[in-house]
């Protein structure tokens, strides 16, 4: 059950995906506003929606980038990167109409942390509580889980500082981007993702394009034991 | 209204026994800051000093920097948040280690340094009875002095509100703006939602924020601040970008999108809105809707013209006009290749009105001309450093002359390397096998390099030559 994620826009993209790895994703991980330095999701959903449904992966997870100084940062700050983010999949959300939110009841948002910057606990805390506390599109239901991308070997602060996160602030789930085994799909055989101590790794970036000589502009992504990744994901029901 | 009381306090950072060796003492006054500020923040100050010792230093400009400090910004080991520091530069391989000492904690969010690289602003937030107390602090760049400050209180500010400050500095003015981002709390309710771990409904309060905007400005002559101006703007992203010519205020806003927007609204929920400012006023001249993305810390130049160029989705630079809004969208070719993981981006004037411009995730730096809608005079290509998306964003810098660019070595290999840039070959490499997150040129032409674990700082000749190393508590984020 691989899926893919990107910083460029679907719509261009899965063509050459697939036609590299043979398949179809099972899932598409885009990138949100604040994310300075990719194709946006948000700025064309409809366009991007279109292109999942082309591709026949039909599900898209959300992750932001924020300019990785930040994340060392003030609590005002990772508050307002979460209020972007969250604006920026209800944008998606409005522009779209059969874009869905998942079944059942849990989108992932993914917060970018690279290998070489350091999240700090008030910019942590702010941003996973936002997000955790949204009343997305106004439906009285807060289906925004806080879910944190990073490399948890690396020494800079990570998993000790979700590991002080508390009740709605720890996140729930990693999405690990080490080891890189590489390979094409369905990936390892033996899920040995790193991991924190004490927030489970449920996603896997088994393959990067730089590190694993891809050609086509996607990382190659798998979920966990018992883990559908496709379910915390949005889900585009037809084609707009 | 300006704060004595504080500047003095500021000044007094001999009684906290932390001095500079061979130098003056300055700095945050570590009481002051951890009662008064709401951020995580961190600063470090790093004297580029002794150079006249230093084989193979090259002064960046005739006459200047050789005295310049350079702060740190990033988060301490022990702390919740990020600080600024200071070290003496290592004279030689035989001198002492450099001894770093902390300016300022807790900060309300990143030190933004002047064009001219004089002073470096720091912005606290005090909750006070009355309101958020926003002070403003210059540090100058030739003793790590303060060299003015400032405060305002906003009234009515509830306690709890999160209120971002984003100095902005006028080329050719001593006009500060600061751009203000309230978000207090509109509305709390019960909530019902599952628990991750065990899927379990639990209820919580849930709160609902709202945002929106204040303009203030700071005379870097008299130290007095004008306002604040509040902005009829709400309900808004607290995101913006902003930068400001000699003249005027440009500042990049977004709505925010509401659950019960109509589908004229929905339909627009892309664009972004840039307002123009005159410095010292908090009325518009100037409001427009701006083409996507949404502001969200791109990289801003101002234009010898006037005119602000965003570098946008890491390959694409909007030049907007100061005087009509208008917004040109050209391509830099040399971005263009789509990659799957998004690439630090970095663009910076120079004084010849060129624009220097990395991409270090596609392996690019760059040096074009925005008066030829942004011409590429100068392209050089290398590797893929190891962590091109991590901070410190700047990985690869541009000699102040102009003629050799500096980068991160190789994933593989680390260290780091020298081009030339009219053959764009590599000319030089260091590497001990230490894999660098961040790269800097100090004024005085020493290259700053800085890993995770110490020794975190590295220092070397313009020639590679190593110069020393220092350690510190702090995991460097930025370089000011």
């Amino acid at each position: 059950m691989t899926g893919y994620d990107t910083a460029g826009s679907i719509q261009n993209t899965y063509a050459s995906a697939n036609h590299e790895f043979g398949m179809e994703p099972s899932f598409w991980i885009r990138y949100f506003a604040p994310s300075p330095a990719a194709d946006l999701f948000n700025d064309d959903a409809v366009a991007e929606s279109q292109g999942a449904w082309d591709s026949g992966g039909h599900y898209v997870g959300c992750i932001s980038a924020p300019r990785q100084s930040r994340l060392s940062g003030s609590a005002a700050e990772g508050h307002a990167d979460a209020q972007a983010f969250a604006a920026a999949m209800l944008a998606a959300y409005h522009a779209v109409g059969p874009l869905q939110l998942p079944s059942g009841g849990r989108l992932y948002c993914w917060l970018d942390q690279e290998y070489s910057t350091s999240l700090s606990s008030n910019y942590w805390n702010a941003w996973a509580n936002y997000i955790a506390n949204y009343d997305f599109a106004g439906l009285g239901i807060y289906p925004l889980y806080p879910c944190l991308y990073c490399n948890p070997y690396a020494p800079y602060p990570n998993c000790s500082t979700i590991a002080k996160a508390r009740g709605v602030t720890a996140p729930s789930a990693i999405w690990s981007s080490e080891p890189e085994p590489c390979g094409n799909p369905p990936g390892p055989s033996r899920w040995d993702p790193q991991e924190c101590t004490t927030v489970p790794t449920k996603l896997w970036q088994y393959g990067e394009q730089d590190a694993c000589n891809y050609s086509s502009n996607v990382d190659l992504d798998m979920g966990g034991p018992g883990f559908t990744a496709a379910h915390y994901c949005f889900y585009v029901k037809s084609r707009p | 209204m300006r704060s004595r009381r504080r500047e003095k306090e500021v000044r007094s950072l001999a009684s906290w026994g932390c001095r500079v060796p061979g130098g003056d003492g300055f700095g945050l006054n570590r009481r002051e800051v951890l009662a008064g500020s709401i951020g995580a923040s961190a600063l470090v100050a790093l004297p580029d000093l002794g150079l006249g010792g230093l084989s193979g230093a090259r002064p960046g400009k005739s006459g200047q920097g050789a005295s310049r400090y350079v702060f740190l910004y990033g988060t301490p080991r022990s702390a919740s948040s990020a600080s600024l520091v200071v070290t003496r530069f290592p004279v030689s391989r035989a001198a002492s280690p450099p001894v770093t000492v902390p300016v300022a904690i807790n900060l309300a969010a990143a030190p933004v340094l002047s064009p001219d690289q004089a002073v470096t602003a720091l912005a606290t937030v005090d909750m006070v009875p009355d309101g958020a107390k926003i002070t403003l602090t210059l540090l100058d760049g030739t003793s790590a002095a303060v060299a003015r400050q400032g405060s305002v209180t906003v009234p009515d500010v509830p306690h709890d509100a999160h209120v971002l400050v984003t100095p902005v500095f006028a080329p050719d003015s001593a006009i500060v703006s600061l751009v203000l981002a309230i978000t207090v709390p509109a509305a709390r309710r019960l909530a019902r939602k599952a628990d991750p771990g065990t899927g379990s409904l639990a209820t919580q309060w849930a709160t609902t924020w709202v945002s929106h905007h204040a303009l203030a400005y700071f005379d870097q002559r008299s130290g007095a601040i004008t306002g604040p101006f509040h902005l009829s703007d709400e309900p808004s992203l607290a995101l913006t970008s902003a930068a400001a010519n000699g003249s005027d205020l440009l500042m990049w806003t977004t709505r925010e999108p509401q659950a019960g927007d109509p589908a004229e609204i929905r339909a627009q929920a892309s664009l972004s809105r840039l307002t123009v400012f005159p410095l010292g006023s908090g009325t518009a001249r100037l409001s427009v809707p701006a083409p996507p993305p949404w502001p969200s810390g791109e990289p801003l130049v101002t234009l010898p013209t006037g005119d602000v160029a965003r570098l946008v989705r890491g390959r694409d630079v909007q030049v907007c006009s100061a005087r009509t809004g208008e917004v040109t969208e050209l391509g830099i070719p040399a971005f263009g290749q789509a990659r799957a993981k998004p690439s630090a981006v970095t663009m910076q004037a120079r004084s010849d009105g060129t624009v220097f411009m990395t991409k270090p995730g596609a392996g690019v730096a760059v040096v074009a001309d925005p008066a030829e809608e942004f011409r590429i005079t100068t392209h050089v290509q290398f590797p893929l450093p190891a962590s091109p998306l991590g901070a410190p964003w700047s990985k690869a810098v541009l000699s102040p002359a102009g003629d050799t660019c500096y980068v991160l070595g190789p994933a593989a290999t680390g260290g780091i390397c020298a081009y030339d840039v009219g053959s764009c070959k590599m000319v030089g490499s260091h590497s001990e096998g230490r894999q660098y997150a961040g790269l800097y040129q100090l004024p005085s032409g020493v290259l700053l390099a800085v890993r995770p674990e110490n020794p975190r700082l590295a220092f070397f000749s313009s020639g590679l030559s190593p110069l020393g190393t220092a350690d510190t508590n702090l995991d460097v984020s930025a370089v000011f």
